[in-house]
């Protein structure tokens, strides 16, 4: 075969080359963003500097003089921990509306498939009426609903269910167990036990995949845990030992000095680094060997070399930032170590009775049950129903979107209903319920903030109190925003880590 | 009825109706397929071939009628139908493999929660499947990467996993391009080969008058006809037999 013979390639000159022009662009933006947030943060400061108004953070420390409807600090001595009661309740909220949202998001979206005529009607009147009000009003509605609906509390009264639950205009209090001191030393039986059934499960399923057998790996994993729990609760103080040796292992992170623990660090910073270009290349190679690695490969390995080098270079050169590490991990362990005593006895946990005399507090301060405020049982009830709405749609439109083939397949195998769901249906209806799963999951933490139409004390509320007193309008502004965010990117990276590794392999 | 296997029936049709709300997709189907025996159903559009192989393994609930598959009738028991469709391998038009699964994994899956094997013996019997139909290299691939033709045979092994006893093909070749679909035709003829028993509906003439030993016809629900190849291709009785042959035989 005669083939025309091609010129060698030229390399074009570098204001024409791709290559270049791309990482010119991206460093070009890093610049700019990075100067234009220089500019503007020096002038918002000179302007606030000219009005008066300083940019200290004094409000942390001072004694706000404020009052809190219910938290951990209800009359709390330092703005610090006026915030740290709002997080948390804020967190309250937050994290057991998304696990009530999602519960009854999946009962009613799977309810809207069902065949049961009632079932689905019933879904569906719940779903329409629920997402076409606005939130703000179903907060205000649950908590005018408590006051309305729930009986004055009376002298001596302790119904519906007495010792068990409470209902009335002060709130929902519920008994509820709460740890002793003796729990950490159960909670190493707990651990322990987690661990084990873990380990059942998987050995459980692998035998069920193996041989096809039905090997009940979740009953297994729940006997071994509850097997454990059980002796824990009355051998706990046999795991004091871990005191001992947390104790011991105190005593010894002290006496290292700290260029040790510098040299180690950096170290371990740049096998890291090494570690994940090592993993990428062999992302990259395939059977037929190394894969042609493209510009971004070769971005992202420099990458990760330079910050793993700079990683090592900063220990080494600021032993501050080490030694600070070592007393944290000190004190952590010493802490750890007074958890334990061989001669701590009685029961982990204890049950605190109902009662709404003391509104709202933990009860390991209050020594009482769970108890759920008229404006927490607002806030709660509002975002966890309206996002349950939405949650329901995704989960419909999920299962919905798996092909009717999928379903005649599965059967035309043989496989029984349950089966079909577990391996087939439910697998590739997950992957495109997740990602808007997770947009609920931000929206519900956001709306928490409407915490404040009810007098709920979260973190938009605990600031507006604040700097209603202070007057520090920008650093309550800017805590805010660092708290949302935190939180809300906390939730997206753990959506798209379940999100990466539920995605489908195509051409 | 002459040629209808009558002497060893595997499949035995009793005048079965079939209705979808209030239009009737099957007005009383007879017929019966012997062991080993390979029956190509063809028809216009719409006139209830689909329908009529799709109640074979329940995938439709007949209304009326009897169906006897290997000695079990479908009925509403749930034992008799799980019995009939371990017996019955079906293929699909548009192939219906797991997309989530490789295909070594698509092809065991079955073998391993309703045949009861263990993994080591399913993926045995996968691979020696995979040979069988020709793409033993795609065995760690997943559908999406496979093409067309390549995803229908997998579909195929995945079926002959179970080692079914009747194959139901439903235009196995009809979302295929042209050389996929002789590569597809060609794994359909080296089971015929074996003595499988098969139900196919197929618009491909060639291997119809090559492989089947009965054609039967569907219009509006009903066989109007139904012979050996030569027969009823050269000589077929019923009008709109003719008519049908003419237009599929014109393009
Ligand atoms: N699930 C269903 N609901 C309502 N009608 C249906 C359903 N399935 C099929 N039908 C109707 O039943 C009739 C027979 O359909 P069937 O799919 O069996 O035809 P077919 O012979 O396979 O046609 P084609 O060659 O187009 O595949 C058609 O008129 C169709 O509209
Ligand atoms: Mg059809």
């Amino acid at each position: 075969m005669n083939r025309p013979s091609l010129a060698p390639p030229t390399r074009p000159p570098f204001w024409r080359n791709a290559t270049f022009l791309k990482w010119a662009a991206q460093i070009g933006v890093l610049f700019g963003v990075v100067a234009l947030g220089y500019v503007l943060i020096g002038e918002a400061a000179a302007n606030m500097r000219a009005q008066g108004l300083s940019l200290d953070w004094d409000l942390l420390t001072d004694p706000p003089g404020i009052q809190l409807g219910e938290g951990i600090f209800v009359k709390p001595d330092t703005g610090m921990e006026a915030f740290y009661t709002g997080a948390v309740n804020m967190l309250r909220v937050a994290m057991s509306g998304i696990l009530a949202a999602t519960v009854i998001g999946a009962v009613v979206g799977i309810a809207r498939l069902s065949s049961n005529w009632l079932a689905s009607r019933l879904a569906t009147a719940f779903v329409e009426t629920v997402r076409n009000i606005p939130v703000l009003v179903q907060v205000v509605f649950w908590f005018f609903l408590s006051s309305i609906l729930f009986p004055v509390l009376q002298e001596g009264s302790s119904g519906p269910i007495p010792g068990l639950l409470l209902v009335s205009r002060k709130g929902i209090s519920f008994a509820w167990p709460f740890p002793q001191e003796t729990f950490w030393q159960w909670g190493v039986f707990l651990v322990v036990g987690l661990l084990t059934a873990r380990w059942a499960y998987r050995t459980r399923m692998r035998r069920a995949e193996e041989m096809g057998e039905e090997t009940r790996p979740l009953t297994w994993a729940l006997l071994i845990f509850l097997a454990w729990a059980i002796v824990g609760w009355f051998a706990h103080p046999l795991a004091g030992a871990v005191g001992w040796l947390f104790g011991l292992l105190a005593a010894q992170v002290g006496a290292i000095p700290v260029l040790v623990y510098q040299v180690m660090l950096a170290l371990a910073a740049l096998y890291l680094a090494w570690r994940w270009i090592h993993r990428f290349l062999e992302s990259r190679r395939s059977p037929a060997g190394l894969a042609k690695l493209t510009d971004d490969d070769y971005f992202r390995m420099i990458l990760a070399g330079v910050l793993g080098t700079g990683g090592a270079a900063v220990l080494l050169l600021w032993p501050g930032i080490t030694e600070l590490g070592a007393n944290v991990f000190q004190a952590l362990l010493e802490f750890c170590d007074q958890k334990f005593d061989f001669l701590r006895t009685g029961a982990p946990l204890a049950i605190g009775q109902p009662s709404v005399e003391v509104p709202g507090r933990f009860a390991q301060i209050a020594d009482t049950g769970m108890t759920m405020t008229p404006s927490f049982f607002g806030i709660w009830m509002g975002v966890t129903l309206y996002t349950s709405s939405f949650i329901a749609e995704i989960v419909r439109g999920g299962v919905l979107s798996v092909p009717k083939g999928q379903t005649e397949a599965g059967y035309a195998l043989g496989l029984r209903r349950g089966q079909l769901l577990r391996m087939v249906i439910l697998p590739q209806a997950f992957r495109v319920i997740l990602p808007p799963l997770g947009n609920q999951y931000l929206n519900l933490s956001k709306n928490t903030s409407l915490g404040i139409a009810v007098a709920f004390p979260e973190m938009v509320q605990v600031g507006q109190t604040m700097f209603n007193q202070t007057g520090d309008t920008i650093q309550v502004i800017l805590l805010w925003m660092g708290f949302y965010l935190t939180i809300s990117l906390l939730i997206s990276l753990l959506i798209n880590y379940y999100n990466r590794r539920a995605q489908l392999v195509e051409r | 009825m002459m040629e209808n296997g009558a002497d060893n029936p595997i499949i035995v049709c009793e005048n079965v109706k079939k209705w979808f709300g209030d239009f009737q997709a099957l007005r009383g189907v007879t017929t019966s397929v012997a062991e080993g025996e390979v029956v190509v159903v063809i028809g216009p559009s719409g006139s209830g071939k689909s329908t009529f192989i799709r109640c074979i393994n329940r995938l439709e609930q007949h209304q009326e009628g009897r169906i006897v598959v290997g000695g079990t009738e479908l009925t509403s028991d749930v034992r008799n139908i799980e019995r009939i469709r371990s017996e019955v391998g079906m293929v699909f038009q548009q192939f219906n493999l797991f997309p989530h699964l490789t295909v070594l994994h698509n092809i065991t899956l079955a073998q391993v929660w309703v045949r009861k094997r263990t993994r080591s013996e399913a993926e045995e019997r996968a691979l020696e499947l995979l040979e069988r139909v020709g793409i033993p290299e795609q065995a760690h691939k997943y559908p999406g990467q496979l093409s067309g033709g390549q995803q229908q045979r997998v579909a195929i092994a995945r079926s002959l996993a179970m080692d079914p006893k009747i194959m139901l093909f439903d235009e196995p070749t009809s979302a295929l391009d042209p050389e996929m679909i002789v590569e597809v035709l060609e794994v359909m003829r080296e089971l015929a080969k074996t003595g499988m028993t098969i139900v196919a509906v197929t618009h491909e003439m060639g291997f119809a008058r090559e492989v089947a030993n009965r054609i039967v016809l569907f219009d509006e629900g009903q066989i109007i006809e139904e012979g050996p190849p030569s027969e009823f291709f050269t000589n077929p009785r019923h009008p709109r037999t003719k008519l049908f042959l003419q237009q599929i035989l014109s393009h």
